[in-house]
């Protein structure tokens, strides 16, 4: 397994896309700035959302009105951040793939925040309709929000991992 | 003078500590990502609105009061977490130009944030919005884009961080 993904690491980071970025002068630190930019927007709207559902913060409109009216600037940004982490990633993915702190955050943190989002987000038209966040929002609401913070937490520690 | 006072809170027992422990340092670290995400992205989210291309359902008023409290909570946990960080290498970062021009970015962005949290309950009673508003939301999303390449740039040019 693990020489099929440094095979695949080798390949993806040897293709012309990826050695220009590594090559250039400038382009890196754009495409991580690119990632940072996207996962403002991805992490904002979904700390703002989970706080919503805790019951937490400024309550003149509902959760539900919250999430749908940042719904479309939420998935751009994740999609922007995909976008920028995924050129992060080629040009040293055959770092990445042996590094335990990106395994986790790719492989466990990010399916599970995901999922939970998903799940938030698909809830909350229901949860939203009670003046108060029954128990369920303000657990999911906190347990989505403790993922993206595991997230970042593994995102920092890959260099501490390599 | 500056130089000196950077030196001794540099070698402040407590920043040394603070950042020579793995597990401290990644600590400040996720903290000051975190909450630059939450920060830039509300931000950037009423800026948006500001411009009539996101949260359309919502007043700018209504989400600005939403978000806006986020926004100063994070930036309150960036600047703090910030100041940590810089504190461990500060005879590094006071002469290092780049790392000038992140933290004069900034402060103007957070200027700019201060001036569309204060407009936009005032724009919401017009008719329209004003064309000088939506010029202030570009200044601020502007800014902030500026202040994350300023930010991965210091790294990137000058090996510092």
């Amino acid at each position: 397994m693990e020489s099929v993904l440094i095979g695949f690491g080798h390949w993806l980071q040897t293709r012309a896309f990826a050695t220009s970025i590594a090559e250039s002068d400038w382009a890196y630190p754009y495409v991580q700035a690119t990632h940072f930019v996207g996962l403002s927007l991805w992490i904002s709207t979904n700390v703002a959302l989970d706080l919503s559902l805790l019951g937490i913060g400024n309550k003149s409109e509902s959760p539900a009105k919250l999430s749908s009216a940042l719904f479309v600037w939420n998935w751009l940004g994740l999609a922007i951040a995909i976008t920028g982490g995924f050129l992060l990633f080629s040009v040293n993915a055959s770092m990445y793939v042996t590094n335990v702190a990106f395994l986790t955050k790719l492989g466990l943190l990010i399916p599970l925040g995901l999922a939970m989002h998903i799940f938030n987000q698909w809830k909350v038209r229901e949860w939203g309709l009670n003046p108060e966040m029954p128990v369920a929002a303000r657990i999911a609401g906190l347990t989505e929000l403790v993922l993206w913070v595991g997230v970042a937490s593994a995102a920092v520690s890959i260099p501490y991992a390599a | 003078m500056l130089l000196q006072l950077a030196r001794s809170l540099q070698n402040n027992s407590f920043i040394i500590s603070l950042n020579s422990t793995a597990w401290s340092a990644a600590a400040t670290e996720i903290v000051h990502y975190f909450s630059m995400f939450v920060l830039v992205g509300t931000t950037a989210i009423v800026d948006l609105r500001v411009l009539g291309v996101a949260a359309r359902t919502q007043s700018p008023t209504q989400l600005a009061e939403r978000l806006f409290p986020w926004t100063w909570a994070a930036l309150a946990f960036n600047v703090l977490s910030g100041f940590l960080m810089f504190a461990g290498d500060a005879v590094v970062y006071i002469p290092n130009s780049l790392f000038h021009a992140k933290l004069i970015t900034v402060l103007f962005a957070v200027a700019f944030g201060i001036a569309v949290q204060w407009g936009v309950p005032r724009w919401d009673r017009l008719p329209a919005i004003p064309a000088w508003a939506k010029i202030l939301a570009v200044a601020s999303l502007a800014l902030w884009v500026g202040a994350i390449i300023a930010g991965v740039e210091v790294p990137a040019l000058t090996g510092v961080g």
